[in-house]
């Protein structure tokens, strides 16, 4: 008797929680990945989470790793900066002006459509294996998702807003200061959040691609010598600080988008 | 009527829609000519598309007219007169970023009304329209008729001698209507604000108003000016009163034809009437 | 002017301002090669870009490459849409699951996956596995996502007014749920799609031996500019055309 309520309070208790369920899922994962890379694979081609976890001091103590690990964090900020910076003044600049937008909305959506991993090679050349390829290349994946979002949020306006503040006596600037800006807030935050994953994508893929230095050095490196534990390790605090990256701006987002629980 | 006793002085205005000759023409209000008097109510009612929105906006000077001219007092009205006329219009017009409160003094920051005054000013209209404890809620958490409240209340707190309501409640209910009409009621006879109220309701008409003007079917014009002698504020047993039935009668007759044709129009233009 | 003839002057303006924009670009780009002194291994002179890529189409070189990204995409996303959609519909069959899976599997995608690119490439090498894996595994997600969607939301009413009328489980499936999940799950496919094609090209950019990500690469280490922009145009054509037809399918087949 006691051991049937045992099980419904357990499954009562993933009923009503699905968040222990993902948890036990991803545990289950994590046990066949060690399993299956203990006893059945290659150590070769892949390590046990344990092994991997156990040997993450000595990923962060290879002479270079923790330099190029915040060298890329530096690249990531300084191009999420940029990105906002650039993707809000072009995004103002197309959105509040009828003319501007019609003539230059299409060319950003082009722009925005192109695979720019094509160009990364330019890229590259043009501006060194240095950081500031890396942060171009983040900025121009990160810069398109803000202007469109910034775009939407400005035209988007219900005119009856803007009728009711010219009836009141808004002056242009008031209405920009006080209607338009406010409004396009949480589309904006949208758009930092869509950004920060474009910055993401291609300060990594600079990254990756630039094999004599930073990331991609260490990267080829664990590739070449077979070293899944250190690769592993290495890629698993770059997603973890992709992770809190993205936590970070979606929090902000929440925050800010509130007003639009219409 | 004496001429420092009429608020709003409308001549000959006329407004039409689109080009003359092409597909979208349409003659919204034809040659209409009033007189409003300061502190009445006056009621615009009509089928749709008569003109009555239209000729409100004119007013307010929200919309040029193709002719004539409106006056409010001395001045002629070339524009928006934030400091004479304040409105509130059917569709839901709070920021919806602001709460109640920033809403209302977001109206006096535009108005250019002292920052000193913003919170006293606030506190009173807000008070007057019942929504004191709500000020610090935003317009999504409030219910329609709340909303309106609000938007009363920033329009109130303008303090200006006009107030333009274009259907107010036009998307509520009827109990809240009932509800919303009585307190209005109230709340308006202790102003001494002019206002031009337009409704499709008739009864909101004969208990608000101190006079309705019944507009005809689209191109609109003014077909019947029907006072109301009724002291304010109109009490709940108004409505239930031989008087108020024989005027509503009134308005019906007056406007049964119209609204016919009206809608008959609209069928056959297949176009969107404007009221 | 009347407001009609006004609107369509200001559309012409607008429409010449962009010819302009981008007449005004290319000939920078050709001022800044031959008159300005641009180092021609950096920006090559537009009209050796032309003669370039003409010859390329002209000589076939560039069918091999384009062989090899074609096949990877397709594989990849043969792989991708067909699991992403089964998993997709047997997640959606019970919200528990959904809301067991989908916060997972979002959570998941948030994650540039891009980043196991080395550890797949040490598993399967450089050669078509490592892109079809990878390709494969970064485009599940877009469908099996929207597959959930699709299934799991459609509204109630549609199910309940089947039920109502005898329909049967497969009746169900096949005349209410398929045509209420069709378009969200043709948007994810075109998605799906859409970053199959831009992980293959990452992923043949960084760690390749073949595919038009790789001669680019090959090309830029070769110092050989005008070539390298010449595949550079062809590879955003190629990816234009693709993206293209892709989005036109899902909209002939969303209008049905």
């Amino acid at each position: 008797m006691r051991q049937r309520n045992h099980d419904q309070s357990v499954r009562a208790l993933l009923l009503r929680h699905p968040a222990y369920a993902r948890l036990g899922i991803i545990l289950v994962l994590l046990l066949c990945w060690e399993i299956a890379a203990r006893w059945w694979i290659d150590p070769m081609f892949l390590s046990p989470p344990s092994r991997v976890l156990g040997s993450l001091t000595d990923v962060v103590e290879t002479a270079g790793v923790p330099a190029a690990i915040g060298i890329t964090f530096f690249e990531l900020a300084v191009a999420f900066v940029l990105s906002v910076i650039f993707g809000l003044g072009i995004g103002l600049a197309i959105g509040l002006q009828r003319f501007v937008h019609r003539s230059f909305m299409p060319i950003v959506l082009l722009l925005y459509g192109t695979p720019q991993i094509t160009i990364l090679p330019l890229f590259i050349l043009y501006f060194g294996i240095g950081p500031p390829s890396k942060i171009a290349f983040g900025v121009t994946h990160g810069m398109f998702p803000i202007i469109v979002t910034v775009i939407a949020g400005v035209q988007n306006i219900k005119p009856i807003l803007m009728t009711a503040a010219r009836s009141m006596g808004a002056n242009k600037w008031q209405i920009f200061r006080w209607v338009i800006l406010p409004h396009m807030v949480p589309s904006f935050f949208a758009g930092m959040r869509l950004g920060m994953t474009g910055v993401l994508l291609g300060v990594l893929l600079a990254e990756l691609y630039v094999s004599s230095a930073g990331i991609g050095y260490f990267t080829t490196i664990f590739t070449q010598s077979f070293d899944p534990t250190k690769l592993l390790g290495l890629i698993s605090i770059l997603a973890a600080m992709a992770i809190v990256l993205n936590e970070l701006v979606r929090r902000a987002e929440v925050h800010y988008g509130r007003w639009r629980a219409e | 009527m004496a001429t420092d006793a009429v608020a709003i002085s409308i001549r000959a205005v006329s407004h039409a829609f689109g080009e003359p000759g092409g597909p979208r023409y349409v003659r919204a209000l034809l040659d209409t000519s009033l007189d409003i008097a300061r502190g009445e109510l006056l009621c615009l009612i009509g089928p749709s598309g008569c003109g009555k929105s239209t000729l409100l906006n004119i007013i307010g000077g929200l919309l040029p007219p193709a002719t004539g001219t409106v006056q409010i007092g001395q001045t002629p009205v070339r524009g928006p007169l934030p400091r004479e006329v304040s409105f509130v219009f059917q569709e839901n017009a709070l920021f919806p970023w602001c709460t109640v409160a920033e809403n209302v003094t977001l109206g006096m920051v535009f108005q250019g009304v002292p920052k000193a005054e913003h919170a006293m000013r606030a506190r009173k209209s807000l008070e007057a329209v019942g929504l004191a404890e709500f000020a610090q809620h935003y317009p999504s958490e409030l219910s329609g008729g709340m909303r309106q409240r609000a938007a009363l209340a920033r329009a109130l707190s303008l303090e200006t001698g006009i107030l333009l309501m274009d259907e107010p409640f036009g998307a509520l209910d009827e109990q809240t209507r009932m509800i919303l009409g009585e307190d209005l009621s109230v709340l308006l006879a202790r102003t001494e604000k002019t206002i031009v109220f337009v409704t499709h309701s008739l009864g909101e008409a004969v208990f608000l108003a101190d006079r309705v003007a019944v507009f005809s079917a689209r191109p609109g014009t003014i077909k019947k000016m029907i006072a109301i002698n009724e002291p304010h504020p109109r009490k709940p047993e108004f409505v239930t009163s031989d008087k108020f039935h024989s005027l509503r009668n009134e308005l019906y007759t007056l406007l049964h034809d119209e609204i016919r044709k009206a809608v008959s129009q609209s069928a056959i233009a297949g176009t969107e009437a404007k009221a | 002017m009347s407001a009609r003839g006004r609107s369509m002057r200001n559309r012409l303006l607008s429409r010449a301002v962009q010819i302009a924009f981008l007449l005004g670009l290319i000939l920078l780009w050709y001022l800044a090669t031959t008159q300005w002194g641009v180092s021609q291994l950096l920006l090559p002179n537009p009209v050796a870009v032309y003669h370039e890529l003409m010859n390329v189409l002209s000589s076939g070189e560039f069918v091999p490459d384009l062989k090899v990204t074609l096949s990877e995409l397709a594989i990849a996303f043969g792989i991708s849409s067909v699991s992403g959609i089964a998993f997709g519909y047997l997640i959606s069959r019970s919200h528990y699951l959904i809301r067991v899976f989908e916060p997972l599997l979002a959570g998941i995608y948030s994650i540039p996956i891009i980043l196991f690119l080395p550890l797949y490439v040490l598993f399967l090498g450089l050669g078509p596995s490592s892109k079809i894996a990878l390709g494969a595994t970064i485009s599940f997600f877009p469908i099996v996502l929207n597959t959930i969607a699709g299934f799991g939301y459609v509204d109630a009413i549609f199910i309940i007014a089947a039920r109502s009328m005898g329909a049967s489980d497969y009746q169900m499936f096949r005349y209410v749920l398929v045509p209420a999940a069709l378009p969200v799950i043709l948007t994810g496919l075109r998605v799906g799609f859409t970053v199959a094609l831009l992980s293959i090209l990452g992923s043949e950019t960084i760690a390749s031996l073949a595919g038009l990500g790789h001669r680019i690469v090959q090309l830029a280490e070769g110092m050989e500019s005008a070539r390298m922009f010449a595949y550079i145009t062809f590879a955003v054509a190629i990816a234009a055309i693709l993206n293209t037809a892709v989005s036109t399918l899902e909209n002939r087949a969303r209008r049905r």
